[in-house]
Parts: C-alpha cells; structure tokens; sequence
C-alpha cells in the first residue's frame, strides 16, 4: 500500500485513525486520509466498502466510532452547523423533498445559506440553464426523472457555494451530456480553490478528472495517490487491488 | 392458468404488506376518541367510521405491480383478462361488498345501504387507478411565507394538506361555518366540542411531522444549515396554517390554544419515535395511550382558553416554546446508524 497525502498544512479534510462499527461489524477500519485545497478527490471501491459510510462521517451525518476528523479547518463533530454552512453535499438518496419543485428547491437552498433574493434567484438561474434544468423547474421532486432529481441535488450543493463538495456518485445514471457539464463544472470550481471529494464506479470519468485516488477495500484504505503515480491503468490497479472480476459462463445463457 | 396464480399469489403477499389503511385507523386519535366517546350514539357512529375506513380500503390490488414490468411480463391476453378479474378479489373489500348483496338480498340490510357502500368502494377502486400525482394547477398556489423557512412550510403545507386527517377536519369546519352562516342557534359549548374535534382531527399528524419527508427529505434536513428549533417550527408553521383557518368558524382562541397543545405534545413523538406515513391515508399516531393522553391535553386547552380565561393561551404558547426548544435540541443530535 502506498501512504499519500496532498500538502499536509494545506489540508482540506482531513480524518486521523476514523473507525466506524456497527455491533460486529466494522465499515470503516482506521482511516487515515488528507485532501488538498482545490484537490479533487476520487474514493474508489465495491459496493459495500465503505465510500458512503466515510463520505457520511466527513460529512458530520454520521458520527464515528472513534477517530478525529477536520474539515474547512473545523472539527466535524465539534461543530457541525458551522461545517454545513462551508460544504456542499450530493448525499446517496439526494436529499430531495417531494414536495418541492425543482426551483423552490434551488431557493429553499439560497435562503438557509443567508444569501439575498436577488443573488439566489441569480445563481439559481444559471444552475438551471447549465443542468438543462430550466424547462422542469416548475416540476415536483416527486415528478422528476432520476437524472433531474439527481442534477437538481447536485445544483443544491453548488448553490451556496462551498468551500467544500462531497459528492456520493454523482456521474451515475445521468446523460453524457450532463455528465460533461458536471465534471467542467467540478474542475473549475476546483481550479478555483474548491476542494472535492466524490466516491464513484465510472473509472473512465474517474481519469478525466481526478487529482487524488484513494482506493478503499473492507474499510481499508489500500490506494492513495495522485493519478500520475498508479504503476498501470486505473482500470487494471483496481482489479489487482480492489476487486477482480469474475469469469462465469453461464452455459445456459442461449440455449433456448 | 399457474402463471396467473403465481402472480396473485405474490400479488396477495405485497397487497397484505402495504395494507396499512387499518392499522392508519386504529392508532388515529379522531378515530379513537370518536369510538370511545360517542358510543352512545350506537352502531350509527360505527356505520360512519366503517364508510370512512372503506374509502382508503378499496383500492387496486393490481396497482401494487409497477405497470412497465407487468406489460413486460410474457402473459397471454386471456390470462391478463384474468389477472384483471381475479385481482380485485384480493382485497377484503370486495368481499365485504358481496357480503352485503346476499345481507341485502335476504333484508338484513336495505339495497341503499348497500348501494352507498358498494358505490364508495367502485369509486375508491376507479379512483385509486388514476395517476395522483400533485399537479402544478393546485399545489403550486399555496400561500407564500416571510423569512427564511417560506419554502420549507410551503412543503409542510403540501404534505399536510395530502392527508385524509385534514379533509376530515375540514368537513367538521364547514359543517360549523354552516351553522354560523344559516343562523342556526347552538349552544356556545356545542362550538368548543367542534373546535375540539377539528383539532383532534389534525393531531394524529402532529405526531408523526416528518412522516410524509421519505429518508431523501429526512436527510436533505440533516445537511441543512438550521438549527433544530428552526425545522420544527417550520412543521408547526405549517400546522398552525391549517389548524387556525379550520377552527375560525368555531371558537378561534380555544383552537389557537388546543392548536399549540396538539403540536406541543406532538414534538416527542415526532422526534423520538418518527413514524413513515402515506399519503391520502389517515395519519397514524404514536400509540392508543399516548393519543388518549394528546387528546386530554387538546380538551383541556380549549376549555382552559374558552371557558377559564384568554390568558391561558399564554401556558399553551410556553409549552409551545419549550418543547420546540428542547425537541430541537434532540433533533440535532447526529443519528446513530
């Protein structure tokens, strides 16, 4: 295993020893990671390793077993409503209320971060035009498509402008189109200082934009390095180091 | 002919799961209060919480199968006429329904009475067919709030308002408007004990607040920069915006005061013991003790302010500020799993 960590005084998040258990079970198995200002960070693994157990505690909704962690120079569990004001979250079911159109979500978002009418109408208009969100914004949450609400989500995290972004598969199940928007809009953002941590399955988006890859088996960090010093493929690591595929031929298949 | 009672089969164990119109029901504070004090009015009052019942009873049981996978499904046309005929028979109500011909037909009951409730189930079932979904023509218009929540009690309004609870309080509001308009001479008490049940109506969902927010909403509110104070005082927002507006024809004060009393008590549960609920289905409060406690609470406010003095909407409005302190406290809490 190689220990990487981006510029330790310039950390952005930053998790010393982070444990997570569940009775007999452990998801998150010490845990020791720094991400860099304007990095963007790729948390790699199976379904079940531990991404979005890790992304939920850096995130303050889930407190850890044992371990510290600092994000936006705060203490994430001394302070969390300080933290939620710094950081933008794309959460793993979204975090949308059906009840809500697109639109009202997008000012829902601009009011409890303390921005004026003016500039969230302002910002919001522009997230929906970028997303092509803007002929469904008069639509209910309840109503959307998954890629809408998944792109509504994703404008929420964007809104308030965070020094922050943790963002929980953000490319699956949405267009290429917008998957091209996202990923400029993540990279600028990030050229701007924004640090971002995302957890992902699409290795090929992975490549394009990742600063920092940090791959996680059974809640062990067992990759962390920039892209540029992965011995071979991202693909190919991952499948020595994580998981490797299974061959089954299913004889079966076809025989009808 | 087996593929289609395989189908009914798993048909009949998903219906049986999602059945929870009863349960709704029973653990529903109007419902129980209703039962236990106006038994003297019989079995009439009973026929009326049975028709009640009836309507969220009666729906599709084929609904239950997502429409693209059952058109995807290699069935025969003939065995999908089945599947529609035999379908139906899967929910109780359909029994019940045939039931009451043969009582009907035998003189045990009349054919208008079977009639209405072989009419309210059809109407349930056609009903239960059509897409529901909110349409912007009616839940776009709701009111617009000041400060920083509007969005938030604009929502909460939404999910209140796509409850059975708040139609049934409506219905005992009109009834009271109907009243004061056509000059008909109550006694003024006969006012309190409607305002009461308006209030008793509603109370069930003032113990479940975050029923209707699904685990997106519950987490939306986990990442949102508020305090826990905040969040509940958007629900409460919401619930005094319906519950003030009903009780206006009655005894306004007094539903102001059983209002805060409902919400007050209601935050525990709430929070404590959050509970998923359905829309267009009664709300499903914390247990038959608890509710009969809430209702006690809602009695006493009413007539505290009514017949006692209007100060005492001041201890309603403390209990109030306190619960929604304190329960916003424990709402900040991090969750456990």
């Amino acid at each position: 295993m190689v220990s990487w960590c981006a510029t330790h005084c310039d950390a952005v998040i930053s998790c010393r020893n982070l444990v997570r258990r569940y009775v007999d079970f452990v998801a998150v198995n010490r845990i020791t990671l720094d991400v860099a200002k304007g990095a963007v960070c790729v948390f790699l693994g199976p379904n079940g390793a531990g991404k979005s157990t890790t992304l939920r505690m850096l995130t303050g909704l889930l407190p850890p077993t044992s371990g510290s962690i600092t994000v936006c120079g705060l203490d994430v569990t001394a302070n969390p409503l300080e933290l939620k004001r710094r950081i933008g979250v794309l959460p793993e079911d979204l975090g949308l209320f059906d009840d809500l159109t697109v639109d009202e979500h997008l000012l829902l978002t601009g009011a409890v971060y303390g921005l004026d009418k003016h500039e969230t109408r302002s910002r919001a208009d522009q997230l929906l035009h970028a997303l092509s969100l803007e002929e469904g914004r008069r639509t209910f949450a309840g109503a959307c498509s998954h890629g809408m609400r998944k792109k509504t989500a994703f404008a929420m995290a964007l809104l308030p402008s965070p020094r922050a972004l943790f963002l929980d598969e953000p490319f699956e199940a949405i267009d290429p189109v917008t998957s091209k928007i996202m990923r400029d809009l993540l990279m600028a953002a990030a050229r701007r200082g924004v640090t971002v941590f995302l957890t992902s399955h699409i290795l090929s988006v992975v490549e394009q934009i990742a600063t920092q890859v940090v791959m996680i088996r059974k809640g062990k960090i067992v990759w962390n390095s920039p892209p540029g010093d992965l011995p071979k493929s991202l693909e190919q690591h991952y499948f020595d180091l994580v998981e490797t595929p299974v061959v089954e031929d299913l004889k079966w298949l076809g025989s009808s | 002919m087996a593929r289609v009672i395989v189908v009914l089969r798993t048909l009949g164990r998903a219906y049986r799961r999602d059945q929870r119109s009863l349960e709704s029901v029973v653990g529903n504070n109007f419902f129980v209060v209703t039962a236990l004090v106006m038994q003297n009015a019989g079995g009439f009052i009973y026929l009326l919480i049975g028709l009640v019942l009836l309507f969220p009873l009666s729906t599709d049981p084929l609904r239950k199968i997502p429409a693209s996978r059952l058109a995807l499904w290699p069935l025969e046309a003939g065995e999908r006429r089945l599947l529609r005929v035999l379908s139906p028979w899967l929910n109780p109500v359909s029994w019940a329904v045939a039931g009451l011909a043969v009582w009907a037909i035998r003189g045990r009951v009349t054919f208008g009475l079977w009639a209405a409730v072989a009419g309210l189930a059809v109407a349930a079932f056609l009903l239960s067919n059509l897409p529901f979904t909110p349409g912007p023509a009616i839940w776009l218009h709701v009111p617009r709030f000041p400060g920083r929540l509007n969005q938030l009690i604009r929502k909460n309004l939404r999910e209140m308002v796509s409850t059975l609870d708040f139609y049934c309080a409506l219905l005992l509001s009109l009834s009271g408007l109907t009243c004061r308009a056509a000059g008909l001479h109550l006694p003024s008490d006969a006012f309190v004990a409607m305002t009461v049940l308006v209030v008793l109506a509603l109370s069930s969902y003032a113990q479940c607040l975050f029923g209707l927010d699904g685990v997106g909403g519950l987490a939306r509110y986990r990442l949102l920069p508020l305090r826990g104070w905040e969040i509940l005082a958007a629900k409460d927002a919401a619930f005094l915006a319906v519950a003030i507006p009903l009780t206006l024809p009655l005894a306004p004060l007094a539903g102001i005061g059983a209002a805060l009393a409902a919400i007050a008590m209601g935050h525990a549960p709430t929070v404590g013991r959050p509970r998923p609920q359905s829309r267009w289905r009664f709300s499903t409060g914390a247990g038959v003790i608890f509710g009969l406690l809430h209702a006690a609470l809602i009695a006493m406010a009413a007539t505290s302010v009514y017949f006692s003095s209007r100060l005492f909407l001041l201890p309603c409005l403390a209990a109030w500020a306190a619960s929604t302190w304190y329960y916003g406290r424990r709402l900040e809490a991090p969750a456990a799993g």
